[in-house]
């Protein structure tokens, strides 16, 4: 036992520092994964800024690169009208744009309100002002003094192209873009790009000064509202607020509790910047989110193999109960098979020591040997057919029997043995049964057996009842005995299982309720028991009813 | 079972197969349709001695010329570079032509001494034009007559040019407005055309002295197309539909401008062809485009020699084309709706016919398809012509369509004949549609006047009615119609798809309309005087801008779905290269499926045979993919 114990303590000691290694593990991962997540959500409050940006100049970009080129495919012929209906949808599509400047450019000619002091005589013939209010455009004519500088700026870029220009080639998109846009703070100013064709007759109007032909050209200032670009806050799980701000803003957080970050705004709007802020509980928010579904897995993998231990653990234990129980089988059976030895042994120097026997000696020495060798083989029987039922190696040898013949015949073998054994049975409404009589012979035996033995000398009663219930056949076995403790009752069919008591001194191993389970089950039936102590017993066995007449 | 099915269904496929392969048609390689022609432009030499004609070489249209004594052909001109373009015989057996170096920007003259067989250069010009105008003048057998933008690219002028010398004198210089010379049959111009856009004028000259005076003036939409002297008093004979629908050939008198006589008209179509012999001086026959064209005899003699020759080449259409200046050979020309063209010399003294060559000899009448006319109704009751061209084979339901909408509504019309892009389709398995729809020339003036300003408007719903027609006619398969132009008809493909998505699976472009402000502006400077014109073919940009913008492609890129193909050569002088390529780069942004090839050193109808065979390549492969779904 000393040593079966040491056994037992190493594992679990094993257990024990396995258990402590991996929660040792499990701790320090979640501690690397949790500041891996705040580092990255850390990086990603900085990266993720050029999305928000990239979300938030989205339609100044389409504005930029489609409509404002649009103004070309007009070739210079957009007049006040269909201005206004080009406004009218680029202030629907894009509500930064607060203000349309239309000017109604004239190459060639001198008789303009406006004249540029240029050799190409660029002048302005009409200029008109769009804003719109509550959808609808409102035009006005009114000039400011900023309309005149605009115009001269664009007016002088042109003339400068069409001095130099390769007339050979279509101007590159970088010439296009340097000469026919100007892009200032909250403005942008376009002037349609001639064709080649016109850009050779402005040349010549350069050399020639003025003749009869007049050009027409388009130019659009759009001044721009940054506070009207909506912004798109496309992370809003990383940025509490995201605001345009000026340039130069820049507050001074005391606590600092605010985490901030920022991004400059395309040219148009150079101004201002986009204003990131989160306060520091909202990134650690963020960071829990997202650390959940990590810290989840990395406990349901340390779940995993706590759970893995412990299935080792119980095997392990089973493992040693079996091994126990075999201990007390053998513990057991060795006991068992020592009394008739012992006896056979007492007798067998009996024999041998007295010199004569009388004849009254020869006998009983004779009836103790035979009895004694009977018990072994009884013994060596019960522990071959049990193990024969465990492995499922019996054949079921099914036959008609008739019960009350069947009954009769062990209830008479009994009488005969235990001559003090009080026995009774009835049968109801049952002649025969279809089953193999060894099997259901074997059940018999062991519990009348038992009621005997398990009951007082002089209350040695047992009553077996046989009835059919529906598609079952139940017997019955009550008796007056000692009866079962209400929390032995559970154990009474384990194997080696014996109640402490002075009924069973002599000659048990613990076997018989246990095989007789074995036996019901085998037969496809069951076995129970209702007991009260000192009172009595009663077992009962359920098995399915078979009759020779079905099969 | 199984193995039993399998057998069966393998049976059934060999079978399919077997009568697929039984109905189809030999594919014409695209080579064949589209190679250059073979041999053409068949001319005769004022003296008879020899026959000239173009000829391929290197994929280029050379010179050469054959010697009706012997049979010896000699080839004239060994050009690579590009291609021989109109050329002619002088009155003093030599022969002038030009030649059109697009990468250069520049065009050159030579003239070609042909007993000699030496070329020389006697023009060039730099951006600008140049074009022959008159080449036959007996009192000065080495003068002709060319117009030229050299003074002012805004203005043709014309000059007497020496073909032996290269010698060039100015002889009437262009005060602005001229647009039509009409040289007399001595060498003089006394008839001019002026047009201040929208209103021409005819004027007079009693000689080179004088002033021209006005005689007629009338809108753009009226015609008066002088075309000789009569030799009577000052009269002269001219096309007119003034104070009438129908164009007719009328005699005018020069000094008042007054119709006199009406010759000879047509009450379907205009009359617009009239041979008119120079060397005797009479009018011999005029030409009527209807379904097919019609003609009518002004002078017995001709006739007799068309008759003649007629009898020998019974179902073509037959046309002189040349004659020598003892009016003993001519050259014909012979074609119908299968036959790109046949040349043939005549010699009226033995009626001998021979056959001088063939446009293109890889085509065989018994694979080519039947151009068939047909009209029918548009939703507002006029009556539109076009012809339908089906795929040979038994099929006549239920067929893929190809419309081919024409270019420049206001200068052009389909007519009757052989096209190698509707042969093409037609011999891929589609049946061609064309449309004249209202604004085609030829149909009188009514009909043109209808098509004013209705770019896209009932210009586009003609060609809208005619398929809906073929649909309900049971010939086309509603789910596969495709349509394809090239210029206007570009734009009827492009406004087609975006407005009427439902219609069209596809559309090819090539050189497409896309903007009607560019093509406005982009009128070539010697085009000015078509400004006015144009405006009121298309609209204003002044007063119409909201309209041109409306139906102009570039501003509607978000309309069109349907996949494209588009082809533009970019040394095309009315298109707006970037313009286009910002137009493709938009659609291509709102993931329409659109291929765009751009050549480098081509105008607008593909020169070079390579990018021409690529082209429809490309074409054949496109129209497969996408009629093919949806079956």
């Amino acid at each position: 036992m000393k040593e079966e114990k040491s056994v037992y303590g190493k594992s679990f000691s094993l257990i024990i520092a396995f258990l402590i290694l991996i929660s040792v593990v499990f701790i320090i991962a979640l501690f690397v994964t949790y500041n891996l997540t705040s580092n990255y959500v850390e990086g990603e409050f900085e990266s993720k800024k050029t999305e928000v940006l990239e979300q938030t100049i989205k339609p100044y970009n389409d504005f930029f690169n489609n409509r404002v080129p649009e103004i070309t495919f007009y070739q210079g012929y957009l007049d006040s009208a269909s201005a206004v209906k080009y406004s009218d949808s680029v202030f629907n599509d894009y509500p930064f744009v607060k203000r349309i400047v239309f000017y109604e450019i004239q190459v060639g000619s001198q008789h303009n309100d406006y004249n540029v002091k240029n050799a190409l005589s660029i002048g302005i013939q009409a200029i008109y002002e769009y804003r719109s209010k509550n959808g609808v455009v409102i035009t006005s004519n009114k000039r400011r003094p900023s309309d005149y500088v605009d115009f001269k700026l664009m007016a002088n870029k042109l003339d400068n192209f069409v001095a130099v220009a390769d007339t050979s080639r279509e101007p590159t998109q970088d010439e296009k873009f340097k000469t026919f846009y100007d892009i200032q703070p909250e403005k942008i100013s376009y002037l349609n790009i001639p064709r080649r064709e016109e850009v050779m007759r402005y040349r010549e109007l350069q050399k020639q000064g003025p003749g009869t032909s007049v050009y027409k050209q388009n130019m659009l200032t759009f001044i721009l509202d940054q506070y009207a670009l909506k912004v798109k806050n496309s992370h809003p799980e990383l940025y509490q607020d995201v605001s345009i701000r000026p340039v130069v803003y820049d507050p001074i957080d005391n606590e600092s509790n605010n985490i901030t970050t920022e991004a400059p705004l395309p040219v148009a709007f150079s101004e201002y910047k986009l204003y990131f802020s989160s306060p520091k509980g909202y990134l650690t928010a963020e960071v829990n989110r997202r650390f959940m579904p990590i810290g989840a897995i990395v406990l349901l993998i340390y779940s995993f193999l706590v759970l893995i231990g412990w299935l080792i653990y119980r095997n392990l234990s089973i493992n040693l109960k079996l091994f126990k129980l075999q201990y007390d089988f053998i513990n057991n059976f060795t006991h068992e098979f020592k009394t008739p030895i012992s006896v056979i042994k007492i007798a067998g120097s009996n024999l041998r020591g007295d010199s004569e026997l009388s004849e009254r000696q020869r006998k009983q020495y004779g009836k103790i040997l035979d009895e004694e060798a009977d018990k072994l083989n009884d013994l060596m029987n019960k522990l071959l057919s049990f193990t024969q039922l465990e492995n499922k190696s019996i054949r079921i040898k099914k036959e008609d029997i008739v019960l009350d013949d069947f009954v009769k015949s062990y209830l008479d073998t009994f009488r005969i043995k235990y001559p003090d054994f009080k026995l009774e049975y009835r049968i109801y409404g049952i002649i025969d049964f279809y089953t193999d009589p060894v099997l259901l012979g074997s059940i018999f035996q062991n519990l009348i057996e038992n009621a005997y033995k398990y009951s007082n000398p002089k209350q040695r009663e047992l009553f077996i009842n046989i009835r059919l219930e529906k598609r079952h056949i139940i017997f019955s076995f009550k008796d007056k005995g000692i009866g079962i403790a209400k929390e032995e009752i559970t154990h009474i069919f384990k194997k080696f299982y014996r109640i402490e008591n002075q009924y069973n001194q002599n000659g048990s191993v613990g076997l018989g309720l246990a095989f007789c389970k074995e036996l019901a089950n085998f037969m496809n039936g069951e076995i129970e028991v209702k007991s009260k102590i000192n009172t009595g017993s009663e077992f009962i066995v359920t098995l399915p009813y078979e009759s020779a007449v079905y099969n | 079972m199984l193995k039993r099915v399998r057998i069966l269904f393998f049976i059934f496929l060999l079978s399919a197969l077997f009568s697929c392969k039984r109905n189809e048609v030999r594919q014409i390689p695209i080579s064949d349709f589209f190679k250059n022609p073979e041999k053409g432009f068949f001319r005769i030499s004022p003296d008879g001695k020899y026959v000239s004609y173009l000829k391929s070489y290197k994929g280029r249209q050379n010179l050469f010329i054959q010697s009706l004594a012997d049979g010896k052909e000699t080839m004239a001109t060994s050009f690579t570079d590009y291609s021989v373009r109109d050329y002619s015989w002088t009155y003093n057996n030599q022969v002038i032509f030009s030649q059109d170096i697009i990468s250069d920007d520049e065009y050159k003259m030579y003239a070609l001494d042909v007993p000699a067989m030496k070329t020389r250069n006697i023009l060039s010009l730099q951006k600008g034009r140049i074009r022959l105008l008159n080449n036959r003048d007996k009192k000065e057998p080495d003068m002709v007559m060319v117009s030229m933008n050299k003074r002012d690219p805004a203005n043709f002028d014309i000059y007497k040019l020496n073909v032996k010398t290269g010698e060039l004198r100015s002889y009437l210089v262009n005060p602005g407005n001229l647009t039509e010379w009409f040289p007399d049959d001595d060498g003089k111009i006394r008839l001019v055309k002026a047009s201040d856009g929208v209103d021409e004028t005819v004027l007079y000259r009693s000689d080179d002295n004088a002033p021209f005076k006005p005689i007629i003036k009338n809108n753009f939409k009226d015609r008066v197309e002088p075309i000789a002297f009569t030799g009577v008093k000052n009269y002269f004979y001219a096309l007119s539909n003034v104070n009438r629908d129908k164009t007719a050939l009328v005699e005018i008198d020069a000094e008042t401008g007054k119709e006199e006589k009406v010759i000879l008209g047509c009450d379907k179509a205009d009359i617009n062809r009239v041979d008119y012999s120079e060397n005797k001086h009479r009018l011999e026959m005029a030409t009527c485009d209807e379904a097919k064209p019609k003609k009518h005899f002004l002078n017995a003699d001709i006739e007799r020699i068309y008759n003649e020759f007629s009898s020998q080449l019974k179902g073509s259409e037959v046309i002189i084309v040349s004659r020598d200046s003892a009016e003993d050979k001519f050259v014909l020309k012979s074609y119908t709706d299968r036959n790109p063209g046949t040349y043939y010399l005549y010699e009226k003294s033995t009626g001998k016919l021979t056959r001088l060559g063939d446009i293109n000899t890889s085509m065989k009448v018994e694979e080519l398809c039947a151009m068939k006319p047909i009209s029918f109704k548009s939703r507002d009751g006029l009556v539109i012509n076009g012809y339908l061209t089906l795929p040979l084979g038994s099929k006549t339901t239920n067929l893929p369509v190809v419309v081919m909408p024409h270019d420049g509504p206001w200068r052009s019309r389909d007519t009757w004949g052989y096209s190698d892009e509707v042969q093409f389709l037609a011999n891929r398995g589609y049946a061609v549609f064309q449309v004249n729809y209202r604004g085609s020339t030829g149909y009188g003036k009514a009909f043109y006047s209808a098509g004013l300003k209705q770019a896209g408007g009932k210009i586009q719903d003609d060609i809208t009615d005619g398929v809906n027609w073929l649909i309900s006619e049971k010939i086309a398969n509603p789910k596969k119609v495709a349509i394809f132009g090239g210029g206007f008809g570009g734009f009827s493909a492009l406004y087609g798809v975006s407005f009427h998505p439902g219609l069209y699976n596809c559309a090819v472009v090539q050189y497409g309309l896309i903007n009607f402000f560019t093509y406005i502006k982009d009128v070539p400077p010697y085009f000015k005087s078509r400004l006015q014109m144009i405006y009121e073919m298309v609209g204003n940009p002044e007063t119409d801008a909201e309209q041109l913008r409306a139906i102009s492609p570039v501003f509607h890129t978000d309309k069109i779905k349907a996949p494209l193909l588009i082809f533009q050569g970019a040394k095309d002088e009315s298109a707006n290269i970037s313009e286009l390529n910002q137009f493709v780069r938009e659609l291509k942004k709102q993931n329409v499926p659109v291929t765009y090839y751009l050549k480098q050193n081509e105008r607008k109808v593909f020169r070079n045979e390579h990018n021409r065979m690529e082209m429809y390549t490309e074409i054949e492969k496109f129209l497969d993919n996408n009629m093919r779904v949806n079956h």
